[in-house]
């Protein structure tokens, strides 16, 4: 007998294609997985390594803010709202500071204003110090974690030094920040707002953060397992992301300069110079560039601030008790993980009517069921991390 | 900054331009703008603001519950009328931004999905929908997107309680009461 070989491999494949086939299956992934950050659960249907569907679970950490800020008086409501995106908790104080303050029409003090602009910079780069840790390890690469975590943590020192708090400064006043050290009426004259020796500690810190980001980009642009496993995977087309309210660094990712510090006027950031990170293609590797290049980007902005912060009050003249006047004001700020904004309707109490919290992330993985489908499996994991989400900024 | 929305003359003709454009009504306080309603045209006024005035990126979308029937905290002005409020920000990469806002029956509210419009949309209408319990005609999926299946009430609602206050008067109320009496303004630093 003549064995056509063409013929026996042709055979062999039809074979191995045949017993290869697979049915649907459905895969839970999460609510506990390291990969989630949290407690987010994914219900995917699988064709072997090809995912059709995805459906997020979300809502295991939901606490309810909006309505807990309703029984709140206004100082009380900053010490909650730190909890949402707690890897950067400082920044989401913020818009909703500055949301009670449009509506009292306070001006505040300048140094307040550096001052919060310098912290909210540095919760930018705790939070992508983070990212960067995490990122690459969700990827299979241990390395950079701890490149990144040991300057995060000096970071977070320094965070601690001014507000008393590593995530959850609480911190903001409304009219200014919080004196440091400043009780008592005898004491009232000096000015003890930031730490001593605050201002070189910062500097160096800034410098090493700046090194150390010099070594990321080393260790991970360099990795190729890293570049095969995230270019071109996780396209992000700009109009998509835009009509599902992605924001942030992963929108800048796609191409678009969308950064609401240059937007919006919530804190002095048109007196610095910076650049807004932008990248092309829109895919995982892109999202990742984007945030080392920011944390660069944030340590010029920390440095040109401690450079040319001015002396002055850290407070506004406020009454004792905080009342806000009948109105309503939505103030956004870009926060490490995107757009953050709180509606605030006031019905002139010591507490607000409504609160409505906009957070990043819960947009920004609203579009997992979109950017999913199709994927390869493993993808499900660098897509996902590369998208930089918190389950607290998502259930809030 | 030259396309900022912070400039309040820019910010007030564009919203009006909008607001002639839809039907509505518009108002800016503050440096937000808003532009009002009626509930028949929402879904035709946000595809106007999204093909028309290119306001294509979706930001929110959630609901007011105006009542003087509230369980906790303090009730709205008198005379307000008793409403459910859903609002609407959309905006567009250079930094503008519109919140849509309209009036709903407050006892069954009814609205047209933006689904179609704005994909985004989704979870912030299962979202207002379990906290308000706002009906969404043509969602794709209105199922509960934080609360456990058979949940009963609507959470953001005025009228539901705060389990927790219910049980436990708030230790902060003490405080609170007492720092109602003077209301003079302070020139002193509140910290010290």
């Amino acid at each position: 007998m003549v064995i056509d070989h063409d013929q026996v491999r042709h055979l062999s494949e039809v074979a191995v294609s045949v017993e290869l086939e697979t049915p649907e299956m459905t895969l839970n992934i999460g609510p506990q997985h390291p990969s989630t950050h949290g407690v987010l659960r994914l219900v995917a249907t699988v064709d072997g390594e090809r995912v059709f569907d995805v459906k997020p679970v979300i809502g295991y950490m939901h606490r309810g803010y909006e309505k807990l800020a309703e029984v709140r008086t206004y100082p009380q409501i900053t010490a909650l709202i730190n909890r949402i995106d707690w890897v950067s908790g400082y920044a989401n104080e913020i818009p909703f500071i500055v949301a009670a303050e449009r509506l009292m029409e306070i001006e505040v003090p300048e140094r307040a204003q550096y001052i919060r602009l310098i912290l909210t910079e540095m919760a930018r780069i705790a939070s992508h110090l983070v990212f960067n840790a995490s990122y690459p390890l969700e990827l299979g690469a241990a390395t950079p974690l701890f490149f990144a975590l040991r300057e995060r943590e000096r970071v977070l020192d320094l965070i601690e030094g001014v507000t008393g708090g590593r995530f959850h400064p609480n911190f903001n006043r409304i009219g200014g920040v919080k004196p440091n050290a400043g009780g008592g009426p005898t004491q009232r004259k000096v000015s003890q707002d930031l730490p001593k020796g605050f201002f070189e500690e910062t500097r160096a810190a800034m410098e090493r953060v700046l090194s150390v980001c010099d070594e990321l980009e080393d260790l991970v642009a360099g990795n190729e397992i890293i570049l095969a496993r995230t270019k071109g995977i996780g396209v992000l087309p700009v109009e998509v992301g835009a009509a599902y309210g992605v924001s942030g660094p992963n929108l800048r990712a796609s191409g678009v300069p969308f950064d609401l510090r240059r937007i919006e006027s919530y804190l002095p950031y048109d007196r610095f110079d910076f650049d807004v990170v932008t990248a092309q293609n829109g895919d995982c590797w892109d999202r990742w560039w984007v945030r080392l290049e920011e944390i660069r980007q944030a340590a010029r902005i920390v440095i040109q601030a401690i450079d040319g912060i001015p002396s002055g009050p850290l407070q506004a003249k406020v009454p004792r008790v905080i009342k806000v006047p009948q109105g309503e004001v939505y103030v956004r700020a870009e926060n490490p993980k995107g757009e953050m904004g709180y509606h605030l309707i006031s019905e002139g109490g010591q507490g607000p009517y409504r609160l409505k919290i906009r957070s990043a992330s819960y947009s920004n993985i609203s579009i997992l069921p979109h950017i999913l489908e199709g994927v390869l499996v493993p993808d499900i994991i660098a897509i996902m991390g590369s998208l930089d989400f918190v389950l607290g900024d998502v259930d809030r | 900054m030259t396309t900022s929305p912070s400039d309040v003359t820019e910010l007030d003709a564009f919203a009006a331009t909008i607001a002639e454009a839809v039907g509505g009504e518009a108002r800016v306080a503050h440096g937000t703008a808003k532009v009002i309603v009626s509930a028949e045209t929402w879904t035709e006024a946000l595809a106007t603001a999204r093909d028309t005035f290119g306001l294509g990126y979706f930001s929110w979308l959630s609901a007011v519950d105006w009542t003087s029937d509230v369980a906790v905290g303090d009730p709205p002005a008198e005379g307000t009328s008793e409403r459910i409020e859903v609002l609407c920000a959309v905006g567009d990469l250079d930094g503008r931004l519109v919140i849509f806002s309209t009036d709903l029956d407050h006892d069954e509210p009814r609205l047209a999905s933006l689904v179609p419009l704005y994909p985004g949309a989704n979870w912030h209408e299962r979202e207002a929908a379990e906290m308000f319990g706002i009906v969404f005609e043509g969602h794709p999926q209105l199922e509960h997107l934080y609360l456990p299946e058979g949940f009963v009430g609507h959470p953001l609602r005025k009228s539901f309680p705060l389990l927790s206050r219910e049980v436990k008067p708030w230790p902060g109320t003490v405080d609170v009461e007492d720092m109602r009496t003077p209301d003079e303004p302070s020139t002193e630093n509140p910290e010290a």
